[in-house]
């Protein structure tokens, strides 16, 4: 490799900087060039509004619940950011998630320690992944096929071994806390992830790989990228974060459910990372935007609740409001990208 | 075997003899002989289905040839890879497939050959951000910023980035499949301002595949036509002109239409 820059001249070159704006404009300009910036003001506003419109939106109980409805949106959406960069998706990471704490409580059963099994449960899941991954770039199914065949073969594991019914996570005391009982101890798990998965989306190889696959598959080949390991190895790391995710929600909940997650908590993760700023079309994203995404959702079905709207429009009233925010996002990015310019 | 000739330019960097290929009962190539010179350019000019991109692939290692034989700086050699051929420094920079759109210009340019630092080995985007600008500045290539996202410059610019990731990756010979093509007269004159500095280095050897035959007169040192996977005109570009070269593929086309 060479990374001698030839010749002297330009080395302190520094990039013109984009066309400045003057005074509040300047400020305020500055914050909305920030790639994450547009999604920052929606939840802003949407917080403000329900504490507005409730007064006990901020109080800490209620920041508790809120944490606990944008926690397992925002891992999974890691996973999912990380696949929709490479012009992929998991639409089966909802059945992962619902079938890992069954494989730890059968772990357990067979007589392992909790963490063992809590870890063999993850590489059952990263080798769900794998399968995924493979089927996906050997036998150029498109991923969208493989999960929705994988959706339905994993909800089919997951009932005969449970037989339908729920069961109580092993462990115990400070091991049940840590894994998600403790009110904020599945936030932090996430705010953990995001930082992690935004260093490896920003800062490694493997993230920009991941970008340039997805942003010109060819061009990336050509400069000798392996298309298909990092491919796989996203879906790999989708599968085990969707896991991860339904073992702690197992563990705040207390309970394993067998019709837990689903494509509801798919979709969410894969809305978070829209909502955030992550294109569909591949090639770039961002999992700090994925993060906030989460929080808009979680804040949404939160605040929803404590106005205490009608159950039964309930759904209508939150996929209105996904609407809406996602549309001022997106007039957001474009108002942005003109500035930018 | 051949040895390095000193002519125009100077030493011969690439040669190929009498380069063969079939595609099933198709036959691309019959015999075809170029070769280069360091600080030389040549164009190879020809109608689409000649065999310009046969050939050009087969010395960037992507296809075998059935026949015939390669030196790289006089010394024989069977392009394994299109990695083989990267390593003893041949690049090709295709119009479009070159650049990731949604990556940023250092990026683009460090694309698999990134710089890290330790402990952690995590990205240097500071420093590759200073190389990419040092070295887009010391080929000339001008551009807003190397932070900014390809797709927001020019299809001159973009391509002016592919060029100089050849170049800054260490390319000795340069392919230049059809860098002109769709190309403003403005953008086009960037291109070819670039390619003449190159040139002038003189330790760059460039075959430049075209369709304008003036434009390619104008760049190129020495010119070559391909027809029906034979080379059935040579010259250099001062001893002949556009007029002579339309009038070969219009015999060419006459004798295609009475077939």
């Amino acid at each position: 490799m060479d990374t001698t820059p030839r010749g002297a001249g330009g080395a302190e070159a520094v990039p013109p900087a984009p066309a400045r704006r003057f005074g509040l404009g300047r400020v305020v300009g500055g914050f909305l060039v920030w790639r994450e910036a547009s999604v920052i003001l929606v939840a802003v506003l949407l917080v403000l509004y329900f504490e507005l419109t409730n007064g006990n939106f901020l109080s800490s109980d209620n920041i508790v619940t809120v944490s606990q409805f944008v926690a397992a949106p925002a891992i999974i959406a890691c996973g999912e950011i990380m696949l929709l960069i490479c012009k992929e998706i998991d639409l089966s990471a909802g059945q992962t998630f619902a079938l890992a704490p069954f494989l730890v409580y059968f772990g357990a059963k067979f007589g392992l320690p909790v963490i063992p099994a809590i870890v063999v449960a993850l590489l059952i899941c990263a080798a769900i992944g794998l399968s995924i991954g493979l089927i996906t770039v050997l036998l150029g199914v498109p991923s969208f096929v493989t999960t929705l065949g994988t959706y339905f073969l994993i909800t089919g594991i997951t009932l005969t071994i449970s037989r339908g019914f729920p069961a109580t996570p092993p462990g115990g005391g400070i091991l049940t806390g840590i894994m998600g009982a403790y009110g904020y101890s599945e936030i932090i798990w996430a705010l953990l992830i995001v930082a992690l998965m935004h260093i490896v989306l920003r800062h490694t190889r493997w993230g920009l790989h991941t970008s340039a696959v997805g942003g010109n598959e060819v061009a990336a080949a050509e400069a000798g990228i392996d298309v298909r390991r990092i491919k796989v190895g996203n879906f790999i790391l989708t599968a085990m974060l969707a896991g991860f995710t339904g073992i702690i929600e197992a563990y705040r909940v207390g309970s394993n459910d067998p019709l837990a997650g689903g494509s509801t908590i798919m979709f969410l993760g894969v809305a978070s990372g829209v909502i955030g700023g992550t294109a569909l079309t591949g090639g770039s994203g961002t999992i700090i935007g994925g993060f906030i995404g989460a929080v808009v959702l979680g804040v949404l079905q939160d605040g929803f609740t404590l106005q205490g709207i009608n159950a039964f429009l309930f759904d209508g009233i939150i996929g209105a409001a996904i609407l809406i925010a996602m549309i001022a996002n997106i007039r957001l990015a474009r108002w942005q990208r003109g500035v930018a310019r | 075997m051949s040895a390095p000739a000193e002519s125009a330019g100077g030493i011969e960097a690439i040669r190929a003899e009498n380069i063969v290929k079939r595609f099933g009962s198709i036959l691309a190539l019959n015999g075809v002989s170029i070769h280069v010179n360091r600080g030389e350019i040549l164009g190879i000019l020809g109608d689409n289905g000649a065999g310009k991109s046969t050939l050009i692939k087969i010395l960037t290692g992507f296809h075998q040839p059935d026949g015939g034989r390669l030196f790289v700086d006089g010394e024989e050699v069977a392009l394994a890879s299109v990695d083989h051929a990267r390593s003893l420094g041949i690049e090709c920079v295709y119009q479009d497939l070159a650049l990731i759109n949604t990556l940023s210009v250092y990026h683009n340019m460090f694309l698999n050959r990134e710089l890290s630092r330790p402990p952690f080995g995590l990205l240097d985007h500071r420093e590759m951000r200073k190389r990419a600008a040092a070295a887009l500045d010391d080929i000339g290539v001008g551009v807003p910023s190397v932070e900014a996202e390809v797709a927001r410059l020019s299809g001159g610019q973009r391509q002016a980035i592919a060029v100089a990731r050849a170049v800054y990756s260490n390319a000795r010979i340069l392919l230049l499949d059809e860098p002109l093509a769709a190309m403003g007269a403005r953008e086009a004159g960037l291109i070819i301002d670039l390619v003449e500095r190159l040139r002038s280095r003189g330790d760059i050897a460039i075959i430049m595949i075209a369709h304008n035959y003036a434009q390619t007169l104008d760049i190129c040192d020495r010119v070559v036509l391909v027809q029906h996977g034979e080379i059935t005109f040579e010259s250099h570009s001062a001893e002949t002109t556009v007029e002579e070269l339309l009038e070969i593929v219009r015999r060419e086309y006459r004798a295609a239409r009475r077939a």
